[in-house]
């Protein structure tokens, strides 16, 4: 009987947080910035440098072949179009085409 | 006296290496520190960049040959950047303005301003590299000179972002007023995420070495 509960809490406990990282994926909002000049790494630093600094950013991937930032935005905060592109022009590269997916 | 300056440059390189190291910060607002060593001179620059469009910070030098030093600040701006689909071109001008030093035979101990301008230009894609530079140095007496610098290069592979990059490069610098009209540097530059050096071997069978940090 113990052991059919302890296995009944365990199957729950995990639907229950596949649950909850569903709805973090589907909150979190990710951005991907298609720039032109990415062309080296040595270079493409001040982006993750300067990205990092805004409170909203969980995390960020730079992508030199596909000339691609993607950037993962912390639950229930955002970036807008203007502080993204003063960020990518900061860094010395010029905005492409911004895309938002939640 | 070549020691001595030698020792000075590593003793600065160091201290701020360690004191930026504090600070983690970079563009704007970011610091960049650069040493280098070839043919003609040691050198060492270390800026900031308030914007995007220039940076100004220390420079010093040591001219081998002549035996002389410059100490005094130098200003780079990004006259032009063009950024595309494949590649990025960017067009500087840099200007210093200091003292120069020297320690060789009748100039000894003699101190005059001194100042330099030039323009940089490069274009890169993710394999071939092409750079030119110049550099006109001006002071009344110690060395007036006309300093060119290209550059041509290829990496043997192309590595994402974080890897170990590696570039294979040839370095062409002619100088006015030196025995030595062309050197040739063939040479590899090294960088992975914020470190770059760069080494080579002079057909003078003189080495190079520089070292970059940015912050």
């Amino acid at each position: 009987m113990k052991f059919t509960i302890t296995i009944i809490l365990l199957f729950f406990t995990l639907i229950t947080f596949n649950v909850t990282k569903s709805q973090e994926k589907l909150e979190n909002e990710v951005l991907s910035i298609s720039v032109n000049g990415l062309v080296c790494d040595f270079c493409a630093r001040s982006i993750e440098k300067l990205f990092s600094k805004k409170e909203s950013v969980k995390s960020i991937n730079v992508n030199l072949e596909q000339m691609l930032i993607t950037i993962s935005l912390k639950k229930g905060k955002s970036l807008n179009d203007d502080i993204i592109t003063k960020v990518i022009t900061d860094s010395g590269y010029d905005i492409r085409e911004i895309r938002r997916d939640r | 006296m070549n020691k001595h300056f030698l020792s000075l440059f590593f003793l600065i390189t160091l201290f701020f290496i360690k004191s930026a190291i504090a600070s983690p910060i970079s563009y704007p607002g970011g610091w960049t520190i650069m040493q280098m060593n070839d043919f003609n001179r040691h050198s060492v620059h270390f800026h900031l960049s308030p914007s995007v469009k220039y940076s100004i910070g220390y420079r010093g030098e040591y001219w081998r040959k002549k035996e002389w030093q410059f100490h005094g600040t130098q200003l780079n701006y990004l006259i032009k950047r063009f950024n595309t689909p494949k590649s990025q071109a960017n067009l500087y001008l840099k200007s210093g303005a200091g003292l120069a030093v020297s320690d060789y035979k009748n100039l000894n101990n003699k101190i005059e301003p001194n100042i330099f301008s030039g323009i940089s230009v490069d274009w890169e894609d993710r394999q071939y590299f092409v750079s030119y530079q110049n550099r006109v140095n001006y002071n009344s007496s110690i060395d007036t000179f006309f300093l060119q610098k290209a550059r041509i290069g290829f990496a043997p592979y192309v590595g994402d972002y974080g890897d170990f990059h590696t570039w294979v490069m040839l370095q062409v610098e002619s100088m006015t007023k030196t025995k030595n009209k062309i050197i040739y540097t063939p040479m590899l530059r090294m960088f992975k995420g914020d470190l770059l050096a760069e080494v080579g071997l002079t057909n003078y069978k003189d080495f190079m070495f520089n070292f970059i940090k940015r912050f």
